[in-house]
């Protein structure tokens, strides 16, 4: 039995491992352009912040 | 029209807009992929020679626009930022890369996973899946570019070019499938009055292709709010903007 097979049991039957497949991928990866987005973000943040407390000192 | 552009090319300005800018971006974007995907993957009905695989062109035709989109609107704002020398248009272009890029790679991955059970294969060098491999080539030469080197202005001049070149494989892909006999199929909306697809399945597509704008919209305000930051740090208005946040 291959893999397609074997998930046909879920939703679009005979092409729901490709289905699910290319939408699980794609979620995956614009999730991941934001937690990229929020991580830099963060990074940013205290960069400067650091930067600034240092010249203030 | 061309005061509030100028407007736009001072940093401060540019920072307070795109912040302004991002809720009227994501909450379009959440509200119309929720009803995009909603429509596309319950209510829309299974395609009768396809059968319910169609349903992978409501993220592979989206996001192959959206590459080919995203990369015009680099080449535009590489040609602003090296003609004007308006640094906001190299923080456009400089963030909308790895976006660009993203969509490429979903356009490719998605357009893949559908080849196979359709086609019997999941890649063929055809001209259509070549050219778009090319752009997500531009678009990772484009962001090593930019990341070679230390100075901003000479990273911004040479991935600026580079990005203009490359400008030229955007017509290749959209004619590949009438130039070259290839095994991708043709465009639907050759004639958008008639279109050669069901309402019922146009309507989750096209709300999906709005969803995919907003979508590239939040995120490069969200990242370009950021690039400001780094490029401007010696300026007063964003040693407030941080050290405000910090009380």
């Amino acid at each position: 039995m291959t893999l397609a097979e074997t998930l046909s049991f879920l939703p679009y039957g005979k092409y729901a491992l490709y289905i699910w497949l290319s939408y699980g991928i794609t979620f995956i990866l614009i999730v991941g352009l934001f937690v990229r987005t929020s991580i830099n973000h963060k990074k940013i943040r205290n960069q400067l912040k650091n930067k600034y407390a240092r010249e203030n000192d | 029209m061309w005061k509030w552009i100028q407007k736009l090319a001072s940093p401060k300005v540019f920072y307070e807009t795109t912040n302004k800018l991002i809720p009227w971006f994501l909450w379009p974007f959440i509200a119309l992929i929720i009803l995009g995907l909603f429509w596309g993957l319950v209510l829309a009905p299974a395609d009768y020679q396809q059968g319910e695989s169609f349903r992978i062109i409501y993220i592979h035709v989206p996001s192959a626009w959206m590459s080919m989109f995203v990369y015009f609107i680099m080449a535009m704002a590489g040609g602003i930022g090296l003609i004007w020398q308006i640094k906001m248009a190299e923080v456009v272009a400089k963030v909308s890369a790895p976006i660009g890029a993203t969509f490429t790679l979903i356009a490719l991955v998605t357009g893949a996973v559908w080849g196979k059970p359709m086609w019997g294969t999941w890649w063929v060098w055809d001209a259509r899946l070549t050219s778009e491999l090319i752009l997500l080539f531009l678009y990772l030469a484009y962001i090593s570019l930019n990341n070679a080197f230390d100075n901003p202005k000479t990273a911004a001049k040479a991935s600026s070019i580079l990005v203009i070149v490359g400008l030229v494989n955007l017509p290749i892909i959209h004619y590949s499938v009438k130039w070259w006999n290839t095994l991708h199929q043709g465009s639907m909306f050759n004639d958008m009055s008639n279109p050669s697809m069901h309402p019922d399945m146009l309507w989750p597509l096209l709300i999906m292709v709005f969803a995919f704008q907003f979508l590239y919209g939040v995120l490069a305000l969200m990242n370009a709010r950021d690039e400001v930051l780094v490029r401007e740090q010696n300026s007063r208005w964003v040693r407030a903007v941080v050290m405000g946040e910090q009380s």
